[in-house]
């Protein structure tokens, strides 16, 4: 049985809609994260989970109860749940008594509370500041704090809304760390939101796409980055090539595209006279400087537009009659001796090449 | 000048003999002011967190009007609780007029929506995200008001020490609903006054100058608790 | 705040609880601050100095004449009881002078309200006090014959005096008190200072006003020389001293102030200006709470035999001439 579903849950503010039909159903112990964009609705959907606010329409489904509306429900729910936020705001009181706070509320003995806080605070690495004024922290140590805080009370769902944005790489890895371990022990269910897409695909289960406020897709974190559903998806996902054409052939599952002047060829189910969009991801493409025999079917030749140094990578963008963004290392393209306006050969594997309907309004 | 000269040396002379006369007026005005800013206190923080945390038609509006009671002049309310309280207004039964319960009553009446209004403020200035965090870990309403209180300590103490000002240096209703009667009515403030008018001015420096050290000596016991 | 800071202001306001109950239950021992001689306000401190009645802290085990202050609550009429006073009476010291006597001879607590006759009247008809010491005779009988008062018992009496600045600027001098008055109108130069408070000399001056032939209504607004002062008599004759102006007094307390005003008295014949205090009990039948038992012991002490010849003795020493003439239950003719 799900732990957590929703219903055709909506959240508006005066009129405007921030989020719109999401539905949702989570299993115990998985790990889901919420990607999308900065705007997508993201926090309002977690504190929504967290019954910080009401929604406007639908429902939310805990434990296998409704809690949309009633308070005493909320309450029992809310003391299985957990939710670090993305600024998490710390009391003024030492780090011990932070992590403290959810348990003396639920009225816990005095020796078991300083038992689980100090096994918390080591967990995050925080035991040697517990006589702190948690005031007084780092960004980094305010959010280890706050998740310590939310995982001393054993929750059964952790909600987590951004826990490594704006942090310095070494806060990162140690709660990812923690994350890490709480994932292993099998016995919390993660929701967690990033616009991380590498985090997303490390850690989760499954993944649900948020843009404009619409879950436009939920799957497999491979799903998600070797399919996407729809154009929003794939440009979140880092599909920067995005060709349209039209289906002109087609052969078993094998389609030949028409892109402008060019055809591509790649694997779809669209029958033939479907308008689509060629999806393709610039570290699949390969560069050769002559017409290489390689098992790619598709090559496109090309002028270098421009080089953009992303160390230790590069990104080249190419004019082959549109345009295509390849990225390769910094020691291929020197290898290759590439400059801007060489000429060169792109080489993209059928299989490499997503297909998505497109949509001409 | 030689009056304020002399004023401060008959000052230290009513304090170093330990006068008896002034050492009662001393105590009962702080027995009064103490009593009427506990008794505001503890009706107005409860209350302050009720309209603080809920939501309701007409909030706005009676914040508005509690605010407009923090100038509220004294005279008014000490005529008020005169009525109320004569032996011919709906309480006299009780017998309260001129006695220090008719004062105290009067100072609760008349610092109750300042501190109401101050605490409702500090209330205001918290994060929202503190009653979220608690409520987010679990709290109950009363502990999310409880932890909220806390952590607007400053605020709320300084809201407390505001009424006991006000309190502490309240004339015009400590006259006209306690009368001034010597040994039993008469605060620092309201004997200020009365020898003042009859010309006692040395005395009525004296007089002066205890009061401020105490309120001095009381305000620096409440920064301290402030500061924690 | 940790554990400590909760446990503070617990403290206090148990602490300030406690206290204001048992001020409730325990009266104060009365010292008598002021000496034996009539207060002259700038020479009195509260100091302790030879106190008419000795305290008796600790519990003898006979009862003495000097009563043991009673641990009672004094919200119970019993134990306390009010009286008004007509500030003149008050301001003179008289009052101060009084009280432990009384509160010696009936084993009460006397809680003496400094008033002036209009407020001390309309305390009487509410009931709030149990006792009044007045100095208006049309208004006396006035509250009598409505029932708010048993009956009036004159037991003092002294003379008003207008006074003024020694320079006499408007020369009214050994004037009638009515031709005093039309001339300060028709000067119109010299401040006049009011009571401007209801008082019995109030009162008076409003009498005077009559019988020199001006309405009341024209005089408040015949201009910026005539100041109404909406206070006791004490503090009148201290801002008419300010101001350099005229004022009308009672002759006890502007004998009290004279040390320290620079006021003479201009006129002091006529009969109009004749000053009767009288003691008024309240009546239990229209305000059932009156210490009426009290309230009836008060006009005995004020007309005993005693007590008449201390009223009559008062400032004798000080002043030279009495503050007051005893008149027990009598008045002359006015």
């Amino acid at each position: 049985m799900p732990i957590l579903q929703t219903m055709n849950l909506d959240q508006g503010f005066g009129g405007r809609n921030i989020l719109s039909d999401i539905n949702l159903s989570i299993e115990p112990n998985e790990v889901f994260v919420i990607i999308g964009p900065t705007g997508s609705g993201k926090t309002t959907l977690i504190r929504l989970l967290d019954m910080l606010d009401r929604p406007t329409g639908g429902q939310l489904v805990f434990f296998g109860t409704d809690v949309t509306f009633s308070r005493p429900l909320r309450l029992a729910a809310r003391r299985r749940i957990a939710y670090v936020q993305q600024k998490p705001l710390v009391f003024t009181m030492s780090v011990f008594d932070n992590v403290a706070c959810g348990l003396r509320w639920r009225q816990e003995k005095k020796e078991v509370i300083t038992e689980k806080v100090e096994s918390v605070l080591r967990l995050v690495g925080m035991l040697d500041y517990r006589e702190r004024s948690a005031k007084t922290l780092s960004g980094g140590e305010t959010q280890r704090v706050a998740v310590a805080r939310a995982l001393v009370t054993e929750p059964e769902v952790l909600l987590l809304d951004e826990p490594t944005a704006n942090l310095d790489p070494i806060s990162v890895t140690k709660i990812e760390e923690v994350l890490g371990h709480v994932i292993d022990a099998k016995r919390t269910t993660l929701v967690m939101a990033t616009h991380d897409m590498s985090q997303g695909q490390r850690l989760a289960d499954r993944i649900g796409v948020m843009v404009a406020g619409r879950l436009v897709q939920i799957g497999k974190p491979h799903e998600i980055f070797m399919s996407p559903e729809t154009r929003e998806v794939a440009e979140f996902v880092g599909m920067d090539n995005i060709l349209p054409g039209i289906v002109t052939g087609k052969d078993g599952d094998l389609a030949t595209i028409s892109v402008h002047n060019s055809t591509i060829e790649a694997v779809t189910s669209y029958p033939d006279g479907e308008m689509v969009l060629s999806l393709i991801r610039p570290e699949d493409i390969t560069l050769t400087v002559t017409p290489a025999a390689s098992s790619a079917r598709n090559t496109f030749k090309g002028n270098i537009v421009q080089m953009v140094s992303l160390k230790p990578l590069i990104r080249i963008e190419i004019d082959c009659g549109f345009p295509l963004l390849v990225l390769i290392t910094q020691r291929s393209s020197d290898g290759m001796g590439l400059s801007i306006g060489k000429t060169v050969y792109c080489n993209v594997k059928a299989s490499a090449v997503s297909i998505i309907k497109r949509w001409t309004y | 000048m030689e009056e304020i000269w002399n004023g401060f040396v008959q000052a230290l002379g009513l304090i170093a003999s330990r006068d008896p006369e002034v050492l009662e007026i001393t105590r009962r005005t702080l027995m009064i002011s103490v009593s009427s800013t506990s008794i505001a206190s503890a009706i107005s923080v409860p209350l302050g967190s009720l309209i603080h945390f809920n939501r309701f038609r007409g909030k706005r509006v009676l914040v508005s009007v509690i605010q407009t009671l923090f100038s509220v002049p004294t005279v008014v309310v000490g005529l008020l609780v005169f009525i109320t309280f004569s032996r011919a207004g709906p309480l006299g039964e009780l017998d309260l007029l001129f006695s220090p319960p008719a004062i105290i009553i009067g100072e609760v009446v008349l610092i109750t929506p300042l501190i109401l209004g101050l605490i409702i403020s500090a209330l205001s200035g918290l994060d929202r995200a503190v009653g979220e965090t608690a409520i987010s870990l679990g709290a109950t309403r009363l502990q999310m008001v409880l932890l909220s209180l806390r952590e607007a300590k400053f605020a709320v103490l300084a809201a407390v020490i505001m009424g006991y000002g006000r309190a502490f240096s309240e004339v015009g209703l400590a006259l006209m609903v306690g009368g001034n009667i010597r040994g039993f009515t008469r605060t620092l403030t309201t004997t200020i006054s009365l020898e003042t008018s009859k010309g006692n001015i040395e005395l009525s420096m004296a007089l002066g100058i205890i009061l401020l050290l105490i309120a001095l000596a009381i305000n620096v016991t409440l920064n301290r608790l402030q500061q924690r | 705040m940790k554990k400590p800071g909760y446990l503070y202001i617990g403290i206090i306001a148990v602490a300030s609880l406690l206290l204001s109950a048992t001020s409730c239950m325990t009266t104060t021992p009365e010292t008598e601050p002021s000496t034996p001689t009539p207060a002259a306000p700038n020479t009195q401190t509260p100091a302790p100095t030879t106190p008419q009645v000795p305290e008796v802290p600790e519990v003898s085990p006979t009862p003495t004449p000097q009563a043991e202050p009673v641990a009672v609550a004094p919200l119970s009429p019993k134990n306390r009881v009010r009286v008004a006073t007509t500030t003149s009476l008050y301001d003179t010291g008289l009052w101060g002078y009084l009280e432990p006597l009384f509160e010696e001879q009936y084993n009460v607590e006397l809680d003496v309200l400094y008033a002036g006759t209009g407020i001390a009247l309309e305390y009487g008809r509410r009931g709030d006090v149990d006792v009044i010491t007045v100095h208006s005779k049309t208004r006396e009988l006035e509250y009598v014959a409505d029932g708010y008062g048993t009956e009036r018992v004159p037991f003092a009496y002294n003379y008003f005096v207008i006074v003024g600045p020694p320079d006499d600027p408007s020369g009214i001098m050994d004037m009638s008190p009515e031709e005093a008055f039309q001339t300060l109108y028709m000067d119109a130069s010299s401040s006049f200072v009011s009571r401007g408070d209801d008082s019995g000399t109030h009162s008076k001056e409003k009498a005077i006003w009559a019988a020199a032939g001006y309405d009341y209504a024209d005089v408040q607004a015949a201009g910026d020389w005539y100041i109404e002062a909406g206070r006791g008599m004490g503090p009148t004759l201290l801002l008419a001293s300010e101001e350099q102006g005229y004022t009308l007094s009672d002759m006890g307390t502007f004998l009290a102030y004279q040390g320290d005003i620079d006021l003479i008295p201009v006129v002091q014949q006529g009969a109009i200006l004749l000053n009767v205090y009288s003691v008024i009990p309240g009546n239990p039948e229209v305000n059932p709470s009156i210490n009426a038992e009290m309230a009836n012991n008060m006009v005995d002490f004020l007309t005993s035999d005693d007590i008449q010849k201390l009223i009559g003795d008062y400032g004798v020493e000080e002043y030279g001439m009495s503050l007051f003439i005893p008149s027990a239950g009598s008045e002359p003719e006015s």
